[in-house]
């Protein structure tokens, strides 16, 4: 949709204000929930404090010196410099507050009452629930999956827990709290009161690890991580590592594709039985990978039906011909920094992808009139 | 009222990418129909039966975890007269969520060209593995094969060693794509009012999963040589990070804004509950690395994730608040075929006689032909 007035959300004015004391990891979730909104062709306009949101000095670095972090959770939006501790910094957000359809900022934010208290539809990020009364308490996105229950998922039963890669926490919160905003500006298009939205990283981070609580309830204990004992697990190959991942239903075909004999023992005939005898299983499965590529293992393995998941690396991904071809790290000519490869909204509308604008510079301090 | 009242939606959601997509559309007040058959139930129908006593597929937690507030029927895809009811059906919907493999839906005379052309105003989401065009546009995918070829498997793993996948009982990639797809769903509805004209929606899961490592995809890309890698759970820009084990086994998550090379025995020293406690004190951002269990315990914790439905079975809840409220269910997930013949009378006007005709013929039949997924 290269034409900005076609695109879907260009009617909306959004405000995102950022208050420099509030923690970073609530900060990526409102930022990309304004990214999304942004790129989809709303107003967005980034509220920074003197000196500019943190997350403009935060890593990844580009090679330049710039955070690659600030530049992709901010592209397609506008910004203005605004001190919130002062009666003009405040006039002038209560003025803009008066046009803008919705604003999105992190609990406890000194200018939350302001927020909440004018015609724009409050969308808060915070880190915990209502319910624990917590606003204050220290937090880190690692924190979050702890508490959350994802970080206990990963790694070896008899070593440390393991975070996922990225900002999970962070980001899952920002996702939300998109899909939130849109049924608030939804509401609010059909003449209704919106409602106001309240997204915590702790909350999202449960409702995503559904699957433990849910397990815990049928089951009397928990699921945990698994490591060594899982039926999924990563294989090297000749030039890197592959996810073995087959359903139920896909475990003929798998053990047809692997082609090993000894893989027709009844031992390896139920689930429960493949279970129990895991370690005898990969070491049956382990050497067909050892000569074979990525490209190879993937190719055969998806010619059988089975979903076999060869690792990429962030740089990998740049190469791969699916995202080659659908155009999906696009390119972003930025004025200062040059071209810019990032992935781009993860859904083509009508067969058109939504290109953002480079992030904006940080402005001059808005100057009392 | 809700957001979505007077919204309805036609789906062939599965598992959770697709199901929840729809279960979330349903949360905002949209009516939710759940399209299966007997020949072709949710997998999550099966892969959470607890027995194989008679009804076993209408008592999965998984199932009915992700599929409470919709109506069920059970309508025959494979059968002419299954997909002619499913095309009038389409003409009083104004969404359809499917993640079927591309063309399953097309082959039925079901896809965005055949149900558009009945009703314009058609939003349809088709959310697959690898998206709708591209070389590896037929590719199948399960939860965790995304972790591996979205990128997120190659940053997850203990320092230096081999990458980790979240696993089949998480199956991340799976859980953020409905997180997604229904902002941008809803997004088409509001242009669908406005326009009159509904849209094409393809979304790739994987493209979800990579999107959350976009700061790391341009940072690669602008460098190529840049070191990423497994680093356990230290993270760039943080002084210190890691899990440490407490005096009673139990886990705790602690990050450090100044490295403190005594943190692992200050905490092998102490229970859990008084390292936390202690380390927050000092303002130390800190958490006990909580289970399933833990998760079920604590309420306050819980917030608004977690519901029970009027069977007392406990169900998902809401990722948000709205008003500062969570969801009530107003019905539990549907058994299958449930609501068959009271949506085809409600909204298609059939009688008795075509009711009988297509329970006779099969169409609507609610036995499982599958027994294993």
């Amino acid at each position: 949709m290269d034409d900005k007035t076609a695109l879907p959300l260009a009617r909306f004015t959004i405000l995102e204000v950022n208050d420099a004391k509030m923690p970073l990891c609530l900060r990526l979730a409102t930022s990309l929930a304004a990214k999304i909104a942004a790129d989809l062709g709303a107003d967005v306009l980034k509220i920074e404090p003197p000196g500019g949101d943190p997350v403009r000095r935060a890593p990844p670095y580009l090679p330049q010196g710039e955070s690659a972090l600030f530049q992709f959770l901010n592209t397609s939006k506008r910004s203005l410099v605004l001190d919130l501790s002062s009666d003009t910094g405040r006039t002038t957000l209560k003025a803009l507050l008066d046009k803008a359809d919705a604003v999105l900022f992190e609990e406890p934010a000194g200018s939350a009452a302001l927020l909440r208290a004018s015609r724009a539809t409050p969308i808060e990020i915070a880190a915990f629930p209502v319910e624990m009364n917590a606003a204050n308490r220290p937090v880190s996105e690692f924190a979050i999956l702890a508490l959350g229950g994802l970080l206990h998922m990963v790694g070896e039963p008899e070593r440390k827990p393991l975070r996922l890669g990225g900002h999970q926490a962070s980001y899952a919160a920002g996702l939300t709290a998109f899909t939130g905003l849109t049924a608030a500006l939804a509401a609010r298009d059909a003449g209704q009161a919106a409602p106001s939205v309240r997204v915590s990283l702790a909350e999202v981070m449960q409702w995503v690890n559904w699957k433990a609580a849910s397990g815990a309830d049928a089951g009397g204990t928990s699921p945990g991580r698994e490591g060594r004992n899982s039926e999924f697990q990563i294989v090297p190959c000749r030039d890197g590592h592959v996810a073995v991942v087959y359903t139920v239903t896909q475990w003929p075909a798998t053990r047809a594709l692997i082609g090993d004999p000894r893989l027709g023992d009844p031992m390896f005939t139920t689930r429960a039985g493949r279970r129990e005898n895991i370690t005898r299983l990969y070491e049956i499965i382990t050497p067909w990978f050892a000569d074979k590529t990525r490209a190879e293992i993937q190719k055969v393995a998806q010619a059988k039906g089975v979903p076999f998941g060869p690792i990429f690396s962030p740089a990998e991904l740049l190469e791969t011909e699916q995202y080659v071809s659908r155009g999906f790290l696009t390119e972003m000519a930025h004025p200062t920094l040059g071209a810019l490869r990032l992935p781009q909204l993860p859904v083509q509308w009508n067969g058109r992808s939504f290109a953002p604008r480079p992030a904006p510079e940080l402005p001059a301090p808005e100057l009392a009139t | 009222m809700k957001a979505l009242a007077g919204v309805r939606v036609l789906d062939f959601g599965l598992l959770t990418a697709g199901a929840n997509t729809s279960a979330m559309l349903a949360d905002l007040g949209a009516d939710v129909i759940k399209i299966e058959s007997g020949a072709y139930l949710d997998p999550f129908r099966v892969v959470g039966k607890p027995d194989n006593d008679e009804g076993w597929w209408n008592r999965s937690p998984q199932f009915r975890f992700t599929n409470r507030n919709k109506r069920g029927l059970a309508l025959n895809l494979k059968a002419p007269e299954g997909q002619r009811v499913i095309r009038e059906l389409a003409a009083h919907c104004d969404v359809v969520v499917e993640n079927f493999r591309r063309g399953v839906l097309d082959r039925a005379g079901l896809g965005y060209k055949d149900l558009s052309a009945i009703n314009p105003r058609l939003v349809f989401a088709a959310i697959s593995s690898q998206g709708d065009t591209g070389p590896e546009r037929m590719n199948v995918s399960f939860g965790s094969t995304l972790d591996a070829t979205s990128g997120i498997a190659s940053l997850t793993g203990y320092e230096g060693e081999e990458p980790r996948i979240s696993g089949m009982d998480v199956n991340y990639p799976d859980q953020i794509v409905s997180l997604f797809a229904t902002g941008i769903v809803i997004t088409a509805v509001m242009e669908a009012r406005r326009t009159g004209k509904g849209a094409f929606l393809d979304f790739s899961q994987r493209e979800v999963a990579s999107f959350t490592l976009g700061e790391e995809i341009m940072a690669s890309s602008a460098d190529p040589v840049r070191a990423s890698g497994r680093r356990g759970n230290r993270e760039e820009g943080v002084a210190q990070q890691d899990a440490h084990r407490c005096k009673d086994g139990r886990w705790i998550a602690v990050t450090l804004d100044t490295p403190d090379p005594a943190i692992d025995a200050f905490c092998a020293g102490r229970d859990s509950a008084d390292a936390v406690a202690a380390l927050l004190a000092r303002g130390i951002a800190t958490a006990p690395c909580n289970d399933g269990a833990d998760l079920l315990r604590d309420t306050k914790l819980q917030g608004v994730t977690l519901v029970c439905d009027e069977r007392g079975g406990l169900v998902k809840g809401l990722p948000y608040r709205l008003d500062g409220k969570g969801i009530s269910i107003e019905r539990p997930g549907p058994d299958l075929g449930q609501h068959t013949d009271e949506v085809l009378r409600e909204l298609l006007g059939y009688d008795d006689a075509q009711l009988k005709k297509l329970a006779d013929t099969g169409v609507t039949s609610t036995t499982p032909t599958v027994g294993e997924v």
